[in-house]
């Protein structure tokens, strides 16, 4: 098993790097967030691939705990989408800079 | 034959995280991104862990993914018109960013050596007891803060989103 | 035996709670409901007291001593202190009067505030605070150790202040109340040290409390100097509380407050304070003869001097006020010349007596519609005979009128001046000279207040009254006690047994107590077995002339007041320096306010407008500035647009990533 946990890292690893482009390039708040989830898949694989290599339980754990994180995730988050949808009549991120000064 | 079956799952990995990200329409993004979480499953199983990778579809491809369709009809979203924005000005600093972050990510990829084995899911374990039982074991001994923290998690988005989705 | 103790201070307790927590409804619902918890918890305390005092008259002389542990209060390291209540002597006579004169005060408050009607609800306030009064009194005299004592003596000061400005709404009697707070601040700072000198010294040798029993019983481990400096630095303490020069100035200003007020703290009870915390620590006081003659000259140089102060005054209450502060430096200088028990004898009959003419005093004013200028009075005999006659009674009695009680106890002060080693012929000559001016400027009140024609106004003519029942029983009872409350004490020369001497002698007798023998090592002891020496006849030549000069000044006080009323306008122009120096009290006030309170003033202006608004402010204001305009800068960071968050975010991942990769190959 050992011999291809590099195959899978770097999977994660362009996985993850695909994601991340998505998020930061992507106006969309529902595409945004599924960027976000196939990081949170490509991290998923990596511990997978660790928990393996070590033969650990650790990691597995710790990816049921990150499924846990990405359902409350989506359960707040969407509620967040549709009252901002409500408010606005739109979902482009750059609509919503409250935070501004 | 299972290198070859990793390699040809990667590439349709990548492919689905691609289509998700240049689809012009977001129900295709959505639909991609099951794709690309069933593949996900077919890795981990092709790592033997059938217990994660039947998680894997039923939270991500079927409850996750369900939310996201749902919210996309509600909202009545059909067509963005930035979908070629990630092709836009390639030499902007964040695409910079991005590429150096690929980079890092590989090399430490690359670079991992065998690591010593050291857990309790072997292979003859997991062949005697069950990959549930071990990781059961694991949960509610070593695991147990953290499991309980993240039902107490689980319990504050519920209440969170209904008071979020509640009409004032 | 006396386990019961601590309903004494409890008692009172109770009482302030139920009128300070629920007074302001009582009050509309029944009035005199308020009266009646008030007086009951004190005159159950005093009560309380009596049967303690019975059970200890029946034992030994030698077995008067107990020591009641309520709870531990604090407790520090190997330092401990307990509220605990002791059973001795000398508590127990100061107790037995606070308690009953307090009681007889509390009945008298009864008809004075009825009908005050200056504000809303005073009367459950008037209450609630005279009987915090009581409480912290009674836990002053029976305090088993120095700091339980500092409690009840801050207790009363806080009481004092409540009192002295209870009607708060006029200003004059809001300053007089923080003047009398404030120079007690200043005598309780001293004394605070001194309490810290004994409490850290007598830690050094191991002995960590701070029990009267303890501290007596190991005093002579202390150096000399270091107990003179302990007891200046009570005394200092007391000269505030008891009103003694130089930190007498607030006791005629605190006459602001209500008469039974004045009665009850400012003349019987609190200001006796000082004079019992010496007489309390004779130990200590007898180790030190520096100290002790310290005490005896600012003693007898007050008591002059609030005399002289007295000669001229015109407000009523003002002139008992400096008597007050003139007897009690009668006290102070018999406690300084070793007679403990005179002294403390003297506090009783001084009690009975000046609680007595502040409330003959208090029903005039009453009667007068709030007038206090004796100017505007006179020819009240008539009108009020039940005050006229008690007044008249607290009179010879203040003034030393033989058979009456102040006589007794001045007397024996006077004769201990005279005769005790640590005294002298001048001490002697300036009470003695006291004593005649207290006798013109007591006459001289009766005389203005109620002799002669009316001057007051036709309006309040009209009002005059003898003060209502309440009010009268009490002065009966207290005339009564100043007549016969001598009897107690008549000194051996006149064939008495002078029994409050034998009562307090275990406490104080001059080495021949038993209870704190060790204590008593090498300190001199002398007093009362050398005056023994001296010739009766002596005694009695001295008796005499007190008296003839005493005859001298009510004489001097009937001829100027009664005879010939011209007289005093012609003298005070015939010496216009003198007169204007005693008639505005000497300028002491004045003096301090230009030498202390100015100076101090203008240093806090100094410490407000420099150190405190320009610098501490300045820098406070200077960071908070700094921290504002980087923020300023900051901000302009905050685009709003969440894309550039998250790019900043990648940003940090990469360079975790890159080090990473760092660790891994390089």
């Amino acid at each position: 098993m050992a011999e291809y946990q590099n195959i899978y890292l770097i999977l994660s690893a362009i996985l993850f790097t695909i994601g991340c482009g998505g998020v930061i390039t992507r106006k969309n708040a529902i595409v945004v967030f599924l960027c976000i989830e196939i990081m949170l898949g490509a991290v998923n694989l990596a511990f997978i691939t660790f928990s393996r290599a070590n033969s650990s339980p650790e990691g597995i754990f710790m990816v049921m705990c990150v499924m846990a994180v990405a359902a409350a995730e989506a359960a707040v988050g969407l509620a967040i989408f549709v009252l901002l949808y409500r408010k606005t009549g739109s979902i482009n991120i750059d609509k919503f800079n409250l935070l501004k000064w | 034959m299972e290198q070859a079956l990793i390699l040809i799952c990667s590439i349709i990995a990548i492919g689905t995280a691609v289509m998700v990200i240049f689809s012009r329409n977001t129900v295709h993004s959505a639909m991609w991104m099951v794709g690309n979480c069933f593949i996900i499953a077919v890795l981990f199983l092709l790592l033997k862990f059938q217990f994660i990778a039947i998680l894997q579809v039923i939270v991500y491809a079927g409850a996750i993914m369900m939310f996201i369709i749902y919210a996309i009809m509600m909202l009545n979203l059909r067509v963005s018109d930035d979908s070629a924005e990630p092709l836009k000005n390639l030499l902007n600093g964040r695409y910079l960013l991005v590429a150096l972050l690929l980079i890092g990510l590989f090399i430490i990829g690359v670079g991992f050596g065998p690591m010593a084995l050291k857990g309790s899911m072997t292979d003859p374990a997991m062949v005697k007891f069950g990959e549930v039982e071990l990781l059961a074991n694991y949960i509610f001994s070593e695991g147990l803060l953290p499991f309980e923290l993240v039902s107490i998690l689980l319990t504050a988005s519920i209440v969170g989103a209904v008071y979020l989705a509640k009409k004032n | 035996m006396f386990d019961y103790v601590w309903l004494i201070p409890t008692l009172p307790l109770i009482g302030v709670l139920v009128n300070g927590l629920f007074g302001r409804r009582i009050e509309k619902a029944n009035k005199s409901i308020i009266h009646w918890i008030a007086c009951g918890s004190v005159g159950l305390a005093f009560f309380v007291t009596l049967i303690i005092f019975v059970q200890m008259l029946r034992l030994e002389p030698d077995k008067r001593f107990y020591d009641y542990i309520w709870f531990t209060w604090m407790e520090s390291g190997e330092f401990t202190v307990p509220m605990g209540f002791q059973i001795d002597p000398i508590s127990m006579f100061m107790c037995m009067f606070v308690t009953g004169v307090g009681f007889l005060i509390h009945i008298y408050s009864i008809g004075y505030m009825w009908h005050d009607e200056h504000d809303e609800g005073t009367y459950f306030r008037y209450f609630t605070y005279l009987n915090l009064f009581m409480l912290c009194m009674i836990t002053l005299v029976l305090a088993d150790n120095f700091l339980l004592m500092f409690l009840g003596w801050e207790g009363v000061g806080l009481c004092s202040y409540l009192l002295i400005a209870f009607w708060f709404s006029t200003k004059e009697f809001a300053i007089a109340g923080k003047k009398a707070f404030i120079t007690n601040r200043i005598g309780d700072f001293f004394f605070a040290i001194g309490m810290l000198l004994l409490i850290v010294n007598l830690g050094k040798h191991g002995i960590w409390s701070i029990k009267y029993a303890d501290v007596f019983a190991h005093v002579s481990l202390l150096s000399p100097d270091l107990i003179t400096l302990i007891c200046i630095l009570f005394f200092l303490g007391c000269t505030a509380k008891s009103a003694q020069i130089p930190l007498y100035v607030w006791l005629p200003d605190a006459m602001a407050g209500p008469t039974p007020v004045s009665a009850l703290i400012h003349a019987a009870t609190m200001v006796t304070a000082g004079v019992y915390f010496v007489a309390r620590c004779n130990i200590l006081y007898t180790m030190s003869p520096l100290a002790m003659q310290i005490v005896a000259i600012v003693g007898g140089m007050t008591a002059f001097f609030a005399a002289t102060i007295a000669l001229t005054h015109n407000d009523i209450k003002k002139v008992l006020a400096y008597s007050t502060v003139s007897q009690l430096g009668y006290m102070f200088m018999g406690l300084g010349v070793g007679a403990f028990a005179a002294g403390l004898f003297h506090v009783l009959t001084h009690s009975f007596f000046k609680a007595l003419l502040f409330m003959c005093s208090g029903c005039v004013i009453h009667a007068m519609s709030g007038e206090q200028d004796m100017r505007y009075m006179g020819g009240l005999r008539k009108k009020m005979p039940i005050t006229f006659a008690t007044m008249v009674i607290a009179t010879l009695a203040i003034i030393g009128f033989p058979g009456f009680s102040g006589f007794f106890s001045k007397d024996e002060i006077l004769w201990m001046a005279f005769s005790s080693p640590s005294g002298n012929f001048m001490l002697w000559l300036i009470g003695v000279l006291a004593a005649a001016m207290t006798a013109f400027y007591m006459f001289r009140l009766i005389f203005m207040t109620f002799f002669n024609e009316c001057r007051a106004s036709e309006e309040v003519k009209k009002h005059i009254h003898e003060a209502p029942k309440s009010m009268t029983v009490p002065l009966i009872i207290l005339a009564f006690l100043s007549v016969v409350g001598g009897y107690i004490g008549i000194p051996k020369a006149l064939g008495g047994s002078n029994l409050v001497e034998h009562f307090l002698e275990p406490v104080i007798g001059f080495g021949k107590g038993k209870l704190f023998q060790d204590a008593t090592g090498t300190a001199i002891m002398h007093g009362a077995e050398t005056a023994g020496h001296h010739s009766h006849t002596m005694e009695y030549l001295l008796m005499i002339i007190t008296t003839l000069i005493v005859f001298g000044g009510i004489f001097t006080a009937y001829m100027m007041y009664m005879k010939n009323r011209s007289i005093p306008e012609k003298l005070a122009q015939k010496v216009p320096l003198l007169y204007r120096l005693m008639l505005n009290k000497w300028y002491i006030d004045e003096l301090y306010e230009w030498n202390v309170i100015k100076p101090l003033h203008t240093f806090s202006i100094f410490l407000w407008k420099i150190t405190d608004t320009m610098i501490i402010d300045g820098l406070v204001n200077k960071t908070a500035q700094f921290f504002m305009w980087c923020g300023s800068m900051l901000r302009h960071i905050q685009t709003g647009y969440v894309q550039r968050y998250a790019v900043t975010f990648v940003a940090g991942t990469v360079a975790i990533v890159m080090y990473y990769v760092f660790l891994l190959y390089i």
